[in-house]
């Protein structure tokens, strides 16, 4: 399987050139280019990179503060430090803070992707499993008490999530921008995955709380639950394109009957109601033609704790003024489209609003996971 | 206290901060990189008497995010990238904002001879 290494310089000419000497290993991994450290976190939070080569001096984020980005947020990925600049202090810094190699410049390529593969193998060191179900194979871990760290990849997508196990308790798990609970949630939802074993793990405190047991259990309530909802539509869109639809299907509904093979995706009535066309979360063809708000709270069920934080979910236009300006701001700064907005009124809810000609509002207890809704919502 | 503002500026992937009077006059505003549009030239009346009401509210556009807050005087506005920790954000709000009311353009009337 590719692996993503990162590599970070602000010299281009440099990034350029060893992309470029690199494409000869490109079977074994490819090479995602970032020129400071703020840039390099944004790959880090989008791709899952196996092996970070940063250089030191940078503007914005430098390789130090890269570095102690990654010893705290991403203890599993190897830094190989390369620097034009050396001196013993320097050297004595980076290595006992936490980075796994250090090169000076100028170095021969090869040298580098020797070291890079090198790091790379550990990854699997404990082998790679392609057919075992996930679940069962952490029942395994927990049962055996086993010290690792689990890449899980979905064959179907090609999506990498880590899982740190030590004697047997999970301690976290990544997923792109997703720690702890929430991205164990999303790994333990996949199925037909492949399992690549590290026989070791670098974290030692526990940052989920949770028993694994009861995480994996809510993880596969979840995945019954899509299964189910997805096979639901499945059933209702082989229904509807059966050609003629139900008596209930088409009452009230003139113009369908008259177009006769109309597709349902593109009515814009349906039962006497107006179905508006949106821009973040597009209808799709369903005979059940959910709304809008139905569709925002199927996304928000899916994170944990939010449920119970969900007061109430309604179309209301009172938000329009609101919106139009925050979307003129937006346009002043070149910020694209508005995804979804946050207010607190000082009220005993707060709300979150998806931009539509009659706004979504989902009113929330201040209590509920916010920022994890909020961000759910922007994707 | 303006260091304070600038201290926001240091929080990964902040672009800018701004702080706005309760009229909409631009008080305040250090930014990493010059904003798309001078900042003068944006008419921000129309979006002040929109936040009425309001004590906080986040934006998050396909770019970028918007996190306003209402202080005594005005409203501080803080211009970050998509990925940017709101909690954070919000954090050093609340330690800055107790200390804002002092950002008030200084009245040229007459308290300017009793300095």
């Amino acid at each position: 399987m590719k692996k993503n290494v990162l590599i970070v310089d602000d010299d281009q000419v440099w990034l350029k050139l060893i992309q470029k000497k690199f494409e000869k290993y490109s079977d074994t991994f490819h090479a995602h280019l970032a020129e400071d450290g703020l840039k390099a976190m944004e790959k880090l939070k989008a791709n899952h990179i196996s092996l970070v080569v940063t250089d030191l001096q940078m503007p914005n984020m430098d390789g130090i503060t890269l570095l102690t980005h990654l010893v705290e947020n991403y203890p599993d990925i190897p830094v190989i430090i390369v620097t034009a600049y050396s001196t013993p202090e320097s050297k004595k810094t980076v290595l006992s803070g936490g980075a796994a190699g250090y090169i000076e410049k100028p170095f021969v390529i090869e040298d580098l992707a020797k070291k890079i593969i090198a790091s790379l193998k550990r990854e699997s060191e404990g082998g790679t499993l392609q057919t075992v179900p996930l679940e069962m194979f952490i029942q395994l871990i927990e049962m055996e008490q086993k010290t690792c760290t689990l890449r899980v990849t979905k064959k179907s997508t090609g999506k990498t999530g880590v899982l740190f196990f030590r004697t047997g308790d999970l301690l976290e798990a990544r997923f792109n921008s997703l720690t702890g609970k929430e991205a164990a949630y999303e790994i333990f939802g996949w199925e037909d995955v492949v399992l690549s074993i590290q026989d070791d793990c670098v974290l030692v405190e526990k940052r989920i709380d949770d028993d694994l047991q009861a995480i994996l259990l809510d993880a596969m309530r979840l995945k019954d639950e899509n299964r189910a909802t997805a096979d639901s539509l499945a059933d209702s869109r082989t229904t509807g394109s059966t050609g003629p639809q139900s008596p209930a299907r088409l009452k009230g509904s003139r113009s369908r009957t008259a177009a006769g093979n109309m597709t349902l995706g593109s009515q814009s009535r349906m039962n006497g109601t107006t179905r508006e066309r949106t821009s973040g979360f597009q209808q799709q063809s369903s005979p059940k033609k959910l709304t809008l708000e139905d569709k925002v709270r199927r996304k928000l069920k899916n994170i944990p704790g939010a449920g119970k934080s969900i007061d109430r979910v309604k179309r209301d236009k009172k938000w329009n003024e609101f919106i139009a300006q925050a979307d003129k701001i937006g346009k002043s700064f070149g910020a694209g489209k508005l995804k979804v907005c946050f207010v607190d009124r000082e009220e005993a809810c707060h709300y979150m609003l998806v931009p539509t000609r009659e706004p979504v509002e989902i009113s929330v207890k201040p209590d509920g996971p916010i920022d994890k809704m909020l961000l759910s919502l922007s994707e | 206290m303006k260091k304070r503002l600038k201290e926001i500026l240091d929080i990964a992937e902040v672009q800018g901060v701004i702080y706005l009077s309760v009229n909409g006059e631009l008080i305040f505003n250090e930014f990493k990189a010059a904003p798309p549009l001078p900042l003068e030239t944006i008419n921000w009346s129309p979006f002040i008497l929109a936040l009425h009401g309001i004590r906080e509210t986040e934006l998050i556009f396909e770019n970028i995010k918007i996190y306003i807050r209402l202080a005594d005087s005005g409203f501080l506005i803080v211009v970050s990238g998509k990925f940017t920790n709101t909690s954070l954000v919000r954090l050093n709000c609340d330690i800055l904002l107790p200390q804002l009311p002092e950002l008030k353009k200084k009245s040229k009337g007459f308290a300017r001879f009793f300095r």
